[in-house]
């Protein structure tokens, strides 16, 4: 077929001559062409000559088949015939000598067999013998063209290249184009330039613009423009334009400021004191010890950059070395440091403390120590007064409780208990007296000796009643034992009580006012640490079932049926009757060591270990109306008086400081709170102080017990 | 419901930006954003709370408003920076290419910012700018004093000591300078100009190095805004009195070594017009507005005032008494009488400030060889004085060394014998009055003239002391001890080496050996109840004291120790009201307190070292 369609081509070509200057591209040329690129050539060079060179140019180049001109027999033209080709073996020379049939296949597959592949007849060609490494150095050494040849994966041997191959490899190694065949340099051939294929007609009828040939007005009349003013001179050609540069000054501030406000401007520098004289008066001169701090300290830290100097004669004064360092410093103060307005106060500091009425107009208060009881040496972790203000109860860590009489300190009774004594609190009630002594896990009630006869009894009926009221329905750990009342004495408690177990050591007994309730709190962690006891029904109970945090102190209110828990941080207060929290009071103190109430129960004062006292105005907030610091080490104790208008609180730097608390009934005055005294007496003792005071019921009087074992009563 | 807040979009966190924000924002680089912190005044800013400022982050930094940053991106500056760092990469590959004309073209294309808007930003009007010149004079001085190198260029420090030239001939001229200072670190000196104070410190004549660990650049950029500050001010301040700025350098001169002297002060041309313009319509219409015939005079007096003081050469003796009768050559026609006695602007500045203005102007002075010229031609002539120097200190002596009418010499050499003398010589040193440098600063400070017989030569000087005082209340070496002190002194020097033992407590007994009735009167004094006033009396009576005495004493001492107690109890009763002092208020307090305990010491310290100081003294008088 495609013999067929080169033979009509050709005879296209030569019966159309006269379309030769414009060949046809046809489609099926490129395919012609691959065979027939010389040829194609040929017809370019030669486009005048006859069909028959073309022919002979063919013949010399051709290899292969040779056509044969024959007449057709059907158009009549001639015609170019080829032979047949012989579809035999022979005629594929890429399969001469490849014997292996496998294909492109991995040859690894046949690596553990003796044959390689097979052949076109489905024989197996065996693996061809390889010799050793040895064998193959000297193969390499006699073989003149080992270096030419390759390891061949289908034959599994090295074959020689072929000289087509070795210059296809020379080619590359050269950078040349690996086909042999193909040109670079091949003739342009000029397809529709050149002579004889000039374009004469235009292509447009449109007449050419006068544009084109008249020169521009606009053009001429910017270029006036520039000329003119260099006629003028307003343009200089060439100007150096930083010679202009040179500061032109004029004036400036003729014109109306802007309403911007000016920049702050920056601070001054200080101006030279008398001693930065050249020649100082002779009292500006440092001494050798000033200078040498001088110079030991860092440049930053100088009160003064100079140390001051003096010379006889102005001709002597050298340059000042840090001239330049200054100014650059001062510099760097000017567009480095951030500068604030400070407002300077020209205030006299003393007008920052506050006017408070003078403490002498404030009178009775304590101020002199008037009597000192001693305790052998003992801690006396407590002490308290007879509600009449009589009597003083103190008891100390080695278990001794003595009483003794306030106005002359002589001792009444002494008893002596197995352990330590943590508290002891005198009943309120008037109409009989006695006091409890907290020791250890036990509460024992003692009715101190030379009682009127009416109240002695009063109180045996009360303490060891003849008929025992019904136990509770609800059996309760603490138990109460009692002496019967015509066995006790004032020797022997009354009445005990012990509360449960590993409890701990009760650390506070608070009344009720009225006398019939009384709270203790143990030192023990377990939520048995508070217990309300009822004389009358001779019964105890655990008011809370859970207490965050352990519980410090608690406090009965004094006219409404409240009731505080402060533990570690938080002082809380309770409503006993509808038995909920009413609120919590926030005292920023991290460990509440003291806490009491104002008599009128509006306000409470708190004590901490990390020294402060913050004052509650329970009407008012959650936090501290007042925070006082003023003990230098932790607060040990607080106390309101009953009835004159002061409170104490002692700490454990051995000093007792009283204040003057006036509390006003209208929501709209505040407290006015005055410090009165610091009284001082107390030794401080393996870092305790006043652990606890106490003041006398009728008389502004305190009473204090220390750690240095002595308890002291304080008089106006 | 409003719009969720979000973190950083209000507040602090957007108030403030921190440097290398702002470094970033504007796009340019670190030494940029110096420069031009520097030239527009834009310095940190404190933010209450650092934290917030920088959106949680606490990393030190320092922040800026963002108002002002946000000002900084549109200033021509910035926009010329980058320009010129476009130049500066073009000119290096004009160099590296070896394309010389492009590389001069373009450096004669160089692009240059100019500070006339910041100048007018900063200051707008001119009261802010003079109030803040300080700094920039003493840049000026400073640098007029420095030797040229690679990173100061000539040009910089010509420009410097000619700005500072102007300066001091503009203060010269307008009799501005009211105080002076001689310290180690330089020469302080104070003016007065448009009723601002201005202090500037000139460093000693001696060349200055700049040292390794300044950084010069930042140095180069102050000085830059400094001089066109300066520029601008100095032609306000010539232009209001009626002088040509810049004022023409005689070069000849200049090289000469005259100084200040080299520059010539000249009147504005423009201004003689419009005066003799207003002159015109007075001779026209004959009728003179008081308001034309004070313009007048002041022109005159000024043009009369400048010759006589810095053109001095031409006028040998100041025409003061020529001021006052100015006014009485131009009376107007109308009512002659009343014009006489009007008092003119001029007089009644001159009546106020007549006094220390022109201190030196009945004098000569004449300097020696070793004593500054700048700084003593610079105050006598600002004093209204006439001053003459050596041939060796600079050219432009008004006159010489024989001059007769010299009445003082500056000298700052020690007294030496002169055998060799000519009897003419000997007469005119001998007339002349030789005085050390420091006279003519204390008689400024003064503002009288002192006597001159302290500060002769070869005396010891009287000390030296800072114009500008200290701060109130702080120890005054002028004035002498406290009455109380003095008293002490005189006892501790009448029983000379007693003081010590006073001073000490234990020494208590040997004390009542040497003076028992005092003791006695002391145990009264300490006596709190009758009995131990009693056995006080008894011993008293031992130590040989009458009753009345002893009587009178006891109540004084009583009285004494009442009042001691009464103050005792007053401060223990202040110490406790402090406890009721709020947080903030105890600090505060204590701050206060603090400094002025530290006020006091120092000033205990200093009369304690005055007190031994006058001992000393005056054991050595006795010796």
């Amino acid at each position: 077929m495609q013999s067929e369609d080169e033979g009509e081509d050709s005879d296209d070509e030569s019966d159309d001559g006269d379309y030769e200057p414009f060949p046809e591209i046809d489609p099926s040329s490129d395919s012609e062409d691959e065979e027939e690129d010389d040829n194609e050539d040929d017809e370019d060079e030669g486009e005048d000559e006859e069909d028959v060179s073309e022919n002979d140019t063919e013949d010399e180049i051709k290899i292969g088949p040779r056509p044969k001109n024959i007449i057709s027999d059907i158009t009549g033209q001639p015609k170019r015939v080829y032979p047949e080709i012989d579809p035999d073996y022979d005629s594929d020379s890429s399969t001469e000598d490849t014997p292996n049939r496998v294909g492109d296949i991995p040859m690894h597959w046949y690596d553990d067999l003796p044959h390689i592949g097979y052949d076109i007849n489905g024989k197996k060609v065996l693996r061809p013998a390889r010799g050793d490494e040895l064998d193959k150095f000297l193969e390499t050494v006699e073989d003149p063209s080992a270096w030419t040849s390759a390891f061949d994966t289908n034959a599994q041997m090295d074959r020689p290249l072929t000289a087509e191959e070795l210059d296809i490899i020379r080619r590359l190694q050269e950078n040349e184009n690996p086909d042999a065949s193909y040109d670079p340099y091949e003739p342009t051939i000029e397809w529709f330039t050149g002579k004889g294929k000039e374009e004469v007609m235009p292509l447009s009828a449109a007449p050419e613009p006068k544009r084109r040939w008249v020169p521009s007005k606009w053009e001429k009349q910017k270029v006036m423009k520039i000329v003119r003013a260099i006629r003028q001179g307003r343009i200089v050609p060439n100007k150096p334009k930083t010679a202009s540069a040179q500061p032109q000054f004029y004036a400036i501030w003729n014109e109306e400021p802007s309403t911007h406000p000016a920049p702050l401007p920056a601070p001054k520098p200080r101006l030279p004191t008398h001693a930065e004289s050249y020649n100082p008066p002779e009292e500006y001169l440092p001494t050798p010890e000033e200078r040498a701090q001088w110079e030991a300290t860092e440049k930053e830290d100088r009160e003064r950059d100079f140390l001051p100097q003096k010379y006889s004669a102005l001709r002597l004064v050298p340059a000042y070395q840090q001239f330049i360092q200054e100014r650059f410093s001062r510099q760097l103060d000017l567009y480095l440091a951030p500068r604030v307005q400070r407002v300077k106060l020209r205030i006299d500091p003393n007008s920052l403390v506050p006017k408070l009425p003078s403490p002498s107009s404030l009178k009775p208060f304590p101020v002199y120590k008037s009597l000192q009881v001693p305790h052998a040496g003992q801690r006396v972790r407590c002490v308290s007064v007879s509600p009449d203000g009589a009597w003083v109860v103190s008891g100390d860590e080695s278990g001794v409780v003595r009483m003794w009489e306030v106005t002359i300190g002589k001792e009444v009774k002494r008893w002596t208990f197995p352990g330590k004594i943590g508290s002891v609190e005198w009943c309120p009630r008037t109409d009989v007296s006695f006091f409890v002594v907290g020791m250890e896990e036990k509460l024992h009630f003692i009715i101190p000796p030379n009682l009127p006869v009416s109240i002695l009894i009063a109180t045996q009926t009360l303490l060891a009643p003849a008929n025992l009221p019904p136990p509770p329905s609800v059996p309760s750990p603490v138990k109460w034992v009692s002496m019967a009342a015509s066995a006790s004495t004032s020797d022997a408690p009354i009445l005990s009580l012990d509360l449960p177990s590993s409890s701990g050591q009760a650390k506070q007994i608070v009344w009720h006012r009225r006398g019939d309730y009384l709270a203790t709190v143990s030192s023990g962690e377990n939520q048995a640490a508070v217990w309300i006891h009822q004389i009358s029904r001779r019964h105890s109970q655990a008011p809370f079932k859970k207490v965050k945090g352990s519980v410090q102190l608690v406090l009965f209110h004094p006219t409404k049926p409240h009731f505080f828990v402060a533990t570690q941080r938080f002082v809380r207060m309770y409503n006993l009757a509808e038995q909920k929290l009413l609120k919590t009071l926030q005292s920023g103190i991290r460990w509440i060591s003291s806490m009491d109430v104002h008599p009128s129960g509006d306000h409470l004062i708190v004590g901490g270990y990390d020294r402060k006292l913050c004052w509650f105005d329970l009407e008012l907030s959650d936090k501290p109306y007042k925070v006082l610091r003023y003990h230098s080490r932790a607060l040990r104790s607080v106390h309101f008086h009953p009835t004159y208008p002061l409170f104490a609180s002692s700490s454990d730097d051995g000093s007792i400081q009283i204040f003057h608390a006036r509390v006003y009934n209208d929501l709209m005055t505040n407290p006015l709170i005055v410090p009165l005294k610091i009284l001082r007496g107390h030794a401080v003792k393996d870092g305790l102080g006043v652990l606890q005071i106490r003041w006398c019921a009728r008389q502004p009087w305190l009473v204090s017990a220390g750690a240095d074992g002595e308890v002291a009563v304080w008089c106006s | 419901m409003g719009r969720i807040k979000q973190r950083g979009k209000a507040g602090a966190a957007k108030a403030y930006i921190t440097r290398s924000m702002a470094v970033k924002k504007l796009q340019c680089s670190l030494a940029d954003f110096r420069r031009l912190c520097i030239l527009k005044g834009i310095f940190p800013r404190e933010p209450r709370s650092r934290k917030r400022a920088n959106k949680g982050s606490s990393a030190p930094t320092s922040f800026y408003y963002t108002k002002d940053i946000a000002y900084l991106a549109h200033e021509p500056v910035l926009k010329k920076l980058r320009e010129h760092k476009a130049f500066a990469k073009k000119l290096s590959r004009a160099l590296g290419r070896g394309e010389w004309s492009v590389a001069k073209s373009l450096e004669e294309n160089k692009p240059m910012y100019r500070l006339d808007h910041i100048i007018k930003e900063r200051y707008p009007t001119f009261i802010d700018a003079v109030r803040d010149i300080d700094d920039a004079l003493c840049m000026i001085f400073l640098f007029a004093s420095l030797p040229s190198t690679s990173r100061v260029s000539a040009t910089l420090i010509e420009n410097c000591s000619r700005l500072a030239a102007e300066w001091q001939l503009y203060v010269m001229h307008s009799h501005a300078l009211r105080k002076v200072f001689l310290s180690i670190k330089g020469v302080y000196y104070q003016a007065e100009v448009m009723d601002q104070t201005v202090t500037w410190l000139v460093p000693y004549q001696f060349t200055q190095h700049i040292p390794t660990d300044v950084d010069v650049r930042v140095m180069l950029t102050f000085l830059e805004l400094y001089q066109t500050l300066l520029g601008f001010v100095f032609f306000k301040l010539y232009t209001d009195v009626g002088l040509v700025y810049p004022p023409p350098l005689d070069t000849k001169k200049d090289e000469a070594g005259a100084g200040v002297g080299a520059f010539s002060l000249q009147e504005a041309k423009t201004m003689q017009s419009a005066v003799s313009k207003s002159k015109t319509v007075e001779v026209d219409g004959k009728r003179v507005s008081s308001k034309d015939v004070r313009q007048t005079i002041k022109t005159i007096v000024t043009a009369e005032a400048a010759d006589g003081d810095i053109n001095m050469p031409a006028s040998d003796s100041v025409p003061m008494d020529e001021d006052d009768e100015e006014f009485v050559s131009q009376p107007s026609k109308t009512h002659p009488e009343e014009a006489s006695t009007l008092p003119t602007l001029k007089s009644l500045s001159a009546l106020s400030q007549s006094g220390p203005l022109k201190l030196f102007a009945p004098y000569t002075f004449w300097l020696s060889r070793e004593t500054s010229r700048p700084v003593f031609e610079f105050l006598v002539r600002s004093f209204g004085g006439r001053i003459g120097w050596p041939a060796s200190s600079g050219s432009g002596s008004p006159f010489d060394e024989t001059d007769e009418t010299i009445t003082h010499v500056i000298i700052d050499r020690p007294l030496v014998e002169r055998p060799n003398e000519s009897e003419e010589e000997r007469e005119r040193r001998l007339r002349r009055k030789h005085v050390q440098p420091q006279w003519i600063v204390d008689c400024i400070n003064a503002g009288k003239i002192l006597l001159e017989e302290p500060y002769l030569q070869g005396k010891t000087l009287p000390p030296h002391l800072s114009p500008f005082g200290d701060h109130v209340g702080a120890y005054d070496p002028a004035a002498g001890l406290t009455g109380e002190d003095v008293e002490m002194e005189q006892e501790g020097s009448d029983e000379s080496g007693e003081e010590q033992d006073e001073e000490g407590s234990e020494a208590e007994e040997e004390e009542e050996e040497v003076q028992p009735e005092k003791a006695a009167l002391k145990a009264a004094a300490a006596a709190e109840d009758e009995a131990a006033l009693r056995a006080a009396e008894l011993e008293a009576e031992a130590a040989g004291v009458d009753f009345g005495t002893f009587e009178k004493e006891a109540r004084k001492a009583q009285k004494k120790t009442k009042k001691a107690e009464a103050k005792q109890v007053d401060e223990a009763e202040e110490d406790m009201n402090k406890m009721m002092m709020s947080n903030k208020q105890k600090k505060l307090y204590e701050r206060m307190k603090y400094g002025e305990k530290k006020r006091a010491a120092e000033r205990q310290n200093l009369e304690e070292k005055r007190k031994v100081i006058e001992k000393e003294k005056r054991r050595k008088n006795k010796a």
